[in-house]
């Protein structure tokens, strides 16, 4: 099987700082991949090259066959891959709708179109309704985004990446900012979320081990801008050595 | 459209198509500029209400106008109102390319000042170069003629509240109905993920760099039409029409009606128009007053009237 | 050729008036992030007050000879008025730059009229009075004295400025607060203080401008909106918020217009204008300024 998206070889240096060293990782359908490390591991740089926010010194970026080496955030879409940030990005003014509207104007290539009313286009607003519903937003569809809960406003970001129907979505950090009671609660969002839209693989950028144990296909480790691991959960967990590296303390898992 | 919105508008549509059986002459002619500035500042709105981009040189544009249907009418001879508008759009559509390409590099301050200093440039442009642009006396504007018609038989005041009166309006719906059409279509929805947040939008595949131009382009385009109208009434294009406090009214008078509504702007250019007349037969120290109109809107009532009329009617929950 | 020098002079004195508006502009920029276009108001408020003050002094039978010293004090002490302006525009500091924008061209239009209510609306002047110093001659060219005096006045003051923001603890302060006012805040900087003192003391060079003026040139409201425009040319070129960069763009504004003048009037403000757009498109941070976009 072909990877959907590679990393092949990737180093970026910023002067004389090498912020990452020949990392080469390939990323396959089926896969929640959870991408991990110390901050200042490179984990963000990584990440920015591997969805075409940043040129890599050297190396190449491959997404479905197509080079994507700082392509930026646009065609990046277009390509077929979404991402969403730790802090949660929504527009204050549109209402959801609007808002996972927007996405779906943008996949169904529709923005040149300044004539017809975008709300009364039954393609965009069944398939934006589609896309609320896997999110549980469906009945705040004419909620202005500004008057979201902290959670709901989190899945209204994650909720518009997805209506993009990418092949592969990128997540910083989904959890971050939402109570520890309700962070399992938006990871099973996703994860069913993931399968509903058709997504082929996810990944992760998680610092929340417990979460990471219990979601995750695959394990990705970075530190100080190399790859120090590749490994399922299991084994992952079952190296005393890496979780120090990583985390500096144990994590019981399921 | 909601019902009670819609008629509303039909109502106050009516209202104005009454105005010249109505009002004396001179309130007519009054309501003229408020048509004109209506079509160029819901041009100006779009690029500021639905982009997010505050543009101090919108004035450019009206200038642009105005010197087109003056040059035309004036010199070339061509006193087709339809051609004259049609020029001023294409016209300001090609200058307005490069120097919205220019611009929309930039946003903020930077954007601002950018506009600023090219709307300065066009009037020095206009005032030095009296060869071509009539200098400080400006370009003469002929009468031109509406549909076709050679309304000379009438008049100046009898064309400008009859005929002229109705025309203005005609487009002043036209036009308006377009941009309704535009800031609820797909295209209006990617504008205003751009101001909200455009990096945001970038991700959801928004192309903010050509959206922004391409906003920037049509509000100048919806500049010149309001400047071609403008100035038939006064006879004569000056140079006036560019210099920066004109653009510093424009966005005075946006923020009046209110730039987060789509009539915002139209209710801006009648209120703004009605209260300086008030004021200048009040006062001579109207400009004082319009001040404090100012400082009030901008410290107790950003949304402008259509803020305070809209925030009566809705809750402030979800839902509409 | 002694025409070139008559040119320069020219151009510098020019530059010399607006550095002061240019570097009241900068200073409240840079502390507090609003382009002021009130700043032309300011610079009228001087003129006018100026003259009446001057006219005061000559029926009092003040000696001539204190011309100077009479109108940078009328200059600093009109400018006061912006500890009360500041009180106004404090309401918008943590609202949108438009916002601040439009409030400060508000401020414009109402110190306008206030000017108009005062002063009337014809313009004023101190008729020869710039010639109270002598003039020297150079060649076949002459220069009022005066004008040298008011370059000298506006190099001081620069020179001033430039000291108490670089050398002592209260510039320090000043300049901490430009780069990070949150920051500044949390070390226990009066911050509200800061405010009224920089956009005060922005006023007072503004208006210092505008007073030392009057001698060569009328007081008039059409100065209220022009000046800006040149202003705001320096401030580009300079690059906002530095104080250095007022004083390069002034100079290069002010040699500027004076060439342009003389060698094709129809070029003057179109030529200085053609450069700003040349200086916001390749260096936007203009010659010395902070970070741009």
């Amino acid at each position: 099987m072909s990877p959907l998206l590679e990393a092949i070889d990737v180093s970026k240096n910023y002067g004389s700082f090498s912020a990452l060293k020949n990392v080469s990782l390939e990323f396959f359908e089926n896969e929640t991949v959870a991408i991990v490390g110390p901050n200042g591991a490179g984990k963000t740089t990584f990440v920015n090259v591997l969805t075409g926010l940043l040129k890599p010194t050297q190396g190449e970026v491959i997404f479905l066959g197509q080079s994507i080496a700082g392509v930026g955030p646009v065609k990046l879409s277009q390509y077929g891959m979404a991402r969403a940030f730790q802090l949660v990005q929504i527009f204050p003014q549109l209402t959801v709708q609007e808002t996972i509207v927007a996405a779906v104007i943008s996949q169904k290539k529709k923005q040149y179109d300044f004539w017809s009313r975008s709300l009364n286009d039954k393609e965009l607003v069944d398939r934006a309704l589609e896309v609320a519903n896997i999110f549980k937003l469906g009945k705040k569809m004419n909620w202005q985004a500004s008057y979201l809960s902290q959670g709901e406003k989190k899945l209204l970001d994650i909720a518009s990446a997805f209506a993009l129907s990418p092949q592969v979505i990128l997540l910083d950090e989904p959890t971050s900012g939402i109570s520890t009671a309700d962070k399992r609660g938006i990871m099973d969002t996703l994860m069913s979320a993931a399968k509903l839209a058709g997504i082929k693989a996810m990944l992760l950028v998680e610092h929340d081990m417990e979460l990471v144990a219990e979601y995750s296909t695959r394990i990705v480790a970075l530190a100080e801008g190399k790859l120090l691991a590749d490994l399922p959960p299991k084994e992952f967990f079952a190296s005393e050595e890496l979780q120090a590296k990583i985390i500096g303390k144990k994590v019981h898992h399921a | 459209m909601k019902f009670k919105p819609l008629l509303i508008l039909v109502v106050l549509i009516f209202a104005l198509c009454m105005v010249p059986f109505v009002l004396p002459a001179y309130y007519v002619t009054l309501v003229l500029p408020a048509i004109a500035y209506g079509i160029a500042l819901i041009g100006f709105n779009l690029l500021f209400g639905y982009t997010g981009l505050l543009s101090f040189g919108h004035a450019l544009y009206i200038a642009l106008g105005a010197y087109t249907v003056a040059i035309f009418t004036s010199r070339l001879g061509i006193t087709s109102m339809e051609l004259n508008i049609l020029a001023a759009v294409l016209c300001s559509m090609v200058i307005a390319i490069p120097i919205g390409l220019l611009c929309v590099r930039y946003v903020r301050i930077f954007f601002g000042m950018l506009t600023l200093a090219f709307g300065m440039l066009f009037h020095s442009f206009l005032f030095k170069f009296y060869e071509l642009t009539g200098g400080d006396s400006g370009i003469k504007v002929i009468r031109p003629h509406l549909f076709g018609q050679d309304l000379s038989h009438l008049d100046k005041t009898a064309y400008l509240i009859g005929p002229f009166f109705y025309y203005s309006l005609f487009l002043l719906l036209i036009f308006g109905f377009i941009m309704w059409r535009m800031v609820n279509s797909p295209l209006g929805n990617h504008l205003k993920t751009i101001r909200d947040n455009p990096r945001k939008a970038e991700y959801l595949g928004v192309k903010v760099h050509q959206f922004r131009l391409i906003s920037f382009v049509i509000s100048a385009m919806y500049g010149a039409v309001g400047g071609a109208l403008l100035v038939v009434p006064v006879g004569l294009a000056d140079p006036e029409l560019a210099y920066w406090t004109h653009s510093g009214n424009i966005v005075f008078m946006t923020i009046l009606g209110g730039f987060n509504h789509f009539f915002g702007p139209i209710v801006g250019a009648f209120a703004f128009i009605g209260l300086k007349d008030q004021l200048v037969t009040l006062t001579q120290y109207w400009r004082f007053a319009l001040g404090v109109v100012l400082v009030l809107l901008v410290i107790l009532l950003p949304g402008g009237i259509m803020g305070l009329l809209s925030k009566k009617n809705s809750p402030n929950r979800g839902g509409d | 050729m002694t025409a070139y020098l008559d040119i320069i002079l020219s151009g510098i004195f020019h530059a010399a008036v607006l550095f002061l508006i240019a570097g009241g502009l900068q200073l409240v920029f840079g502390v507090q992030k609003i382009v002021n276009l009130a700043c032309g108001a300011f610079y009228a408020l001087g003129a006018y007050f100026g003259i009446t003050m001057v006219g005061l002094a000559i029926k009092y039978g003040i000696s001539q000879e204190l011309l100077i010293f009479i109108l940078l004090i009328s200059g600093i002490v009109i400018g006061l008025i912006g500890v009360v302006i500041e009180r106004l525009l404090r309401l918008v500091y943590d609202r949108e730059e438009g916002f601040q924008l439009l409030l400060t061209f508000a401020i414009m239009l109402l110190l306008e009229d206030v000017i108009r209510m005062i002063w009337g609306a014809t313009p004023k002047t101190l008729g020869n009075l710039s010639m109270v110093y002598g003039q020297i001659t150079l060649g076949s060219i002459s220069i009022p004295n005066y004008k040298l005096l008011v370059i000298f006045a506006s190099v001081a003051l620069a020179l001033g400025l430039g000291w108490i923001l670089q050398k002592t603890k209260f510039g320090k302060i000043v300049r901490a607060t430009a780069e990070n006012r949150r920051m500044s805040e949390a070390l226990g900087v009066n911050v509200i203080w800061i405010n009224v003192v920089i956009f005060t003391l922005g006023s007072i060079l503004g208006t210092i401008g505008g007073a030392l003026v009057v001698p060569t040139s009328a007081a008039s409201l059409e100065m209220i909106s022009e000046v800006v425009v040149e202003a705001f040319a320096v401030v580009v070129i300079g690059g906002l918020g530095s104080m250095r960069g007022a004083l390069v763009g002034a100079l290069i504004v002010g040699l500027m217009r004076a060439f342009a003048v003389h060698v094709y009037a129809e070029l003057e403000l179109l030529l200085i204008y053609l450069i700003v757009i040349a200086v916001l498109i390749f260096k936007p941070n203009g010659l010395y300024g902070k970070a741009a976009e």
